[in-house]
């Protein structure tokens, strides 16, 4: 038995800081939603798709937009700004489906545009304890990633990271 | 088991995998692209992994690509022969993901 | 990681099982003391492989027996050891143990399985011998070669030596495409002359379409005799000799035309062995004997553990060629409308013809292998029939006909339970005591009917009693005391729509509590889960003369055959079993009974649906509608569609654990262009449609 690993897409990735702090970073997909700032763990995001044809499934949860086939596996669609209660608007040129990993089911999550990955380290993370304040159960805390440029705390952008079981399980709930 | 370990791997490192069942299978698919990595049981159903090692090493094209070589702990003889041929690492079974992923990271040389 | 623990189960068992067969082959060779070198290292390669992944997947148990195997297996192949035959008892128990430790949870707490008394047994026979005096040194065998054997090689190669066997080195050239043929044809012919001790691949030759491989051979026939055998095109013989290097070519065969290899067939292997003989009806190939010939065939007799999924992955493919198909089709429709490309459109349609029935063929195939006799669930039914005779001192008859009838794999995994439920139930409720009987004129022995028949694509279960049978006024007293109906419902309500009472969630007459008809479980749960197999359950009884249930199930789960008609600009497909005609709707005839909108049709009535209010989609569709009679048992609605949209084969694919309660709708199918069509569920909507007068009030809470 072997196995080829054809070009590994590993690409060293380090925190600006130049101390090492791997055992401390949170892997986080960054995407907008209503001009905020969310993040998904990475680990959970199993793939990104542009928007295929979503087929509305009636008598459905309300947030569910419809099931799209993912390859022949048939995969539901949540609107996410639904989930979130903000504003809806239909999806733009850079709306994207998030294949998220729920425990149990692949499911999708329309976002309005991907951002970008981010490795954040401890100190760039604020746990929802620690911030304190009425935060629902599916908000693990924010992150406010470090730029070159800007290094004061406050004019950090925030992304506020969600947790994927406790913001699906709405849902449940309708 | 193969199944594992392209799951491992791909789970752990992004990687895109190919699976060979066997020795023969192997040679058939490492001329057709240039391999990160290869990972080669000792025990295969026809030429062995030291002999799969040995044909890498000497290959133009495979000569520096980093090898792993698995097998049970029973052989420390095979292991060693295998390390001499060339094999950049050795990995006992049964192992973790854990374990193939950060041995596949050191043989690359890419940080966790 | 769960799929990985499917697969390694799968694996796992495969394994264990090609261990078993090779165990019988290793007996035998041993009785009749041919060469078992071969098969001894295939076991040692089993059970290593074996050790490996138990120990990945947590079956740390499992991983300990295969582990002590293993030293016992090295030490056997490697000379250290003797095949006896208490040694192989030892192996078969091993395999034993396999069994049963795979069969068990890995994070169980408690386990049957003693490994520890096996373990020891292990150790008893275990006691190595001391290794053979090494001759190797002898040979001046290049330090290269050496250095690429495994450790098991070694000793092949000296265990030959030590015994005066010659050594050889075959220098011969593969192509890579057709390398496992080349290989199998070379380890076949080599069999009776000589071991093939190990294949070197040499970097130096290949082009990259092909590779020069050195072959080690030990062997005690002549350098002639081998080539004869051995030789082909470009293969080149040497002898290796004590003392020296190796010498030049016994004999240049470049230049001489050998025989050419023979366009060898390889064997079939395994995997793509012929649609295997049905599992439940093969006996364990462990138990069969092992002649001489079975020895020859063995790569051929196989049966295959497969998988359902993987059937399932290739039915989607089927799927995913029948619209391959259909494109084609369009294609050439197109092509027949210019008349210079009249004759090409003729040939691709005729050519597109036999890829259809080829494709048909294949499906048919796939639906085949998922088949299985129901007779193995009767078996196990007809268990639990005398048991729980027994304990509740009746007297049952059980006559089953119809075990051959076929059903899918998957239905029959999803049967046992209820049908295991409502045998429970007949003896229970149904038989009377024997006494009872004997004053009711019936003899004392009750009989139980258990029935099967293909009846289209459908299969019907039958479950018959000759016992008291169920009292509709009872039921309907029940179901007003219980608030499932009310009274004013309950005064038109007919006999046979009473006896449907039994079905509905919350409802358990329960005049006689049971332990043994589970007093979780009811006749709801029953229907909900046949339900969920596309199936339908009625009921008849006559008070004093017996119940009878009927269970309609579809023959497979897999593909179907559907009507895709269309609602508010979106498709929908309806199993085509369901469906027995279609008409253009005509909103005149509608008439208004008891808040059901119905139609006569042929003289009878109709209970209708629109599909766009049911499920609140608008729709826009002006002019023709269509009713299509919709049809599961004895129950029949018309569902009003906008258009007929022709019809397909589809494969169902099941919704998301987040859909999975959404009423009306069992599934999804693929059809192509990224287009997904929701598949109806028609038992589910003719059940809500045809129940949705009083008991709308019940369903509101569900």
């Amino acid at each position: 038995m072997s196995e080829l690993v054809k070009r590994p897409t590993i690409v060293p990735m380090r925190p600006t800081g130049s101390e090492t702090r791997a055992a401390s970073l949170r892997e986080i997909l960054a995407f907008a939603l209503a001009d905020e700032s969310y993040g998904f763990p990475l680990a959970r995001v199993r793939e990104i798709l542009k928007l295929p044809p979503i087929t509305p499934v009636p008598r459905a949860p309300r947030h569910v937009l419809g099931i799209v086939s993912v390859r022949g596996v048939i995969t539901t669609v949540v609107d996410l700004r639904r989930l979130m209660r903000v504003e809806e608007r239909p999806p733009e040129k850079h709306a994207r489906i998030l294949l998220v990993d729920v425990g149990g089911e692949v499911l999708g999550a329309l976002v309005d545009e991907v951002l970008q990955v981010h490795r954040l380290a401890e100190d760039e993370v604020e746990l929802a304890g620690v911030v304190g304040g009425d935060l629902s159960d599916h908000v693990i805390g924010v992150g406010r990633p470090r730029t070159r440029r800007d290094q004061d705390h406050a004019g950090r952008e925030l992304i506020v990271l969600l947790d994927p079981e406790p913001l699906f399980a709405r849902l449940e709930r309708g | 088991m193969r199944a594992f370990v392209r799951a491992s791997l791909e789970a752990e490192l992004g990687a895109d995998v190919a699976e060979a069942k066997s020795g023969f299978e192997a040679l058939r698919l490492l001329p057709r692209e240039a391999w990160g990595l290869v990972v080669v049981d000792v025990n295969m159903p026809d030429i062995n992994g030291l002999e799969l090692v040995s044909f890498l090493r000497k290959s133009d094209v495979h000569r520096a690509t980093p090898v792993i070589l698995i097998s049970t702990e029973a052989s420390a003889t095979d292991r060693r022969r295998g390390l001499e041929l060339g094999a950049d690492a050795f990995l006992a079974k049964p192992f973790g993901t854990a374990d193939l992923a950060a041995l596949a990271r050191r043989v690359l040389g890419v940080d966790p | 990681m769960s799929d990985l623990r499917d697969e390694f189960l799968s694996e796992a068992q495969e394994i264990v099982e090609s261990l078993s067969r090779d165990l019988l082959l290793l007996d035998q060779a041993h009785k009749d003391g041919s060469s078992s070198q071969e098969l001894v290292n295939e076991v040692f390669r089993a059970v290593h492989t074996l050790k490996g992944i138990a120990g990945m997947f947590g079956y740390a148990r499992l991983g300990e027996v295969a582990h002590a195997l293993e030293d016992l297996l090295d030490d056997l192949r490697l000379g250290r050891q003797n095949l006896t035959t208490e040694l192989l008892d030892v192996l078969f128990e091993g395999v034993e143990v396999f069994q049963r430790l795979l069969a068990e949870s890995p994070d169980a707490e408690v386990s049957d399985v003693d490994i520890i008394a096996f373990l020891e047994q292990l150790t008893s026979v275990g006691a190595s011998r001391p290794p053979v005096e090494d001759a190797l040194a002898a040979y001046a065998i290049d330090a290269s070669v050496l250095a690429v054997l495994t450790e098991y090689e070694e000793h092949r190669l000296r265990t030959n030596v030590a015994k005066g066997v010659g050594l050889y080195r075959l220098k011969v050239r593969f192509s890579l495409a057709t390398i496992d043929t080349q290989l199998e044809d070379l380890k076949a012919r080599a069999k009776s002359i000589a071991e093939i001790i190990t294949y070197l691949p040499s970097a130096s030759g290949g082009d990259g379409d092909a590779i020069d491989l050195d072959v080690l051979l030990a062997s005690s026939a002549t350098a002639a005799t081998l080539e004869d055998v051995l030789g082909g095109e470009g293969a080149v013989l040497e002898r290796l000799t004590r003392g020296t290097s190796p010498v030049a070519p016994v004999r240049a065969t470049e230049h001489h035309a050998l025989v050419p290899p023979p366009p060898v067939r390889t064997p079939p292997r395994p995997t793509s062995a012929p649609p295997a003989p049905r599992m439940p009806s093969e006996p364990p190939l462990a138990k069969r004997e092992v002649t001489a010939d079975q020895l020859s065939l063995r790569s051929v007799a196989h049966t295959v553990r497969v998988d359902i999924r993987k059937l399932d992955h290739l039915m989607n493919v089927v799927g995913e060629l029948a619209i391959v198909r259909t494109a084609v089709m369009r294609l050439t429709e197109k092509l027949r409308g210019r008349p210079e490309l009249r004759q090409l459109a003729i040939d691709l349609h005729r050519i597109n013809r036999g890829f259809e029935r080829h494709l048909e063929e294949l499906q048919d195939g796939i639906l085949d292998v998922r088949m299985v006799p129901l007779g193995q669930t009767f078996d196990r039914l007809a268990r639990i029939v005398r048991q729980v005779a027994r304990e509740h001192d009746k007297e049952v008859v059980l006559v089953v006909t119809g075990a051959e009838t076929e059903i899918d794999k998957l239905i029959v995994e999803e049967l046992s339970d209820p049908l295991m439920h409502l045998i429970r139930n007949a003896i229970d409720h149904g038989i009377e005591a024997p006494k009872t009987r004997e004053l009711a004129g019936k003899p004392p022995g009750g009989t139980l009917v258990l029935n099967a028949y293909q009846k289209g694509n459908h299969v019907v279960i039958e479950i018959e009693d000759d016992g008291a049978g169920i009292n509709p006024q009872v039921l309907i007293e029940t179901a007003i005391r219980r608030g499932i109906v009310s009274e004013e419902g309950a005064a038109d309500m007919g006999r046979d729509e009473a006896l449907q009472l039994i079905f509905l969630p919350g409802f358990s007459t329960r005049l006689r509590a049971s332990d043994l008809s589970g007093r979780g479980v009811g006749m709801d749960v029953v229907k909900t889960n046949i339900g969920r197999l596309g199936g339908v359950i009625d009921v008849q009884s006559e008070v004093g003369t017996g119940t009878k249930l009927t269970i309609t199930l579809p023959v497979t789960l897999a593909i179907i055959s559907a009507l895709l008609v269309r609602v508010a600009e979106r498709e929908y497909a309806l199993p085509i079993t369901a469906v027995q005609e279609a008409i253009v709707f005509d909103p005149k005839r509608v008439r208004r009974v008891e808040g059901r909108e119905v139609v006569t049709l042929r003289g009878e009535t109709l209970t209708i649906c629109r599909l766009d209010e049911l499920f609140r989609v608008q729709s826009k569709a002006r002019g023709r509608r269509y009713l299509v009679v919709v049809a599961v048992g004895q129950k029949r609605m018309g569902l009003v569609v906008d258009g007929l949209e022709g019809q397909q084969d589809i494969v169902i694919k099941a919704l998301g654990k987040s859909l999975s309660r959404v009423r009306g709708i069992s599934g999804a199918t693929d059809l192509g262009d990224q287009r997904v069509a929701l598949v109806l569920d028609a038992p589910g909507l003719l059940d809500e449609v045809l129940t949705s007068t009083e008991r709308t009030l019940q369903e509101g809470r569900r």
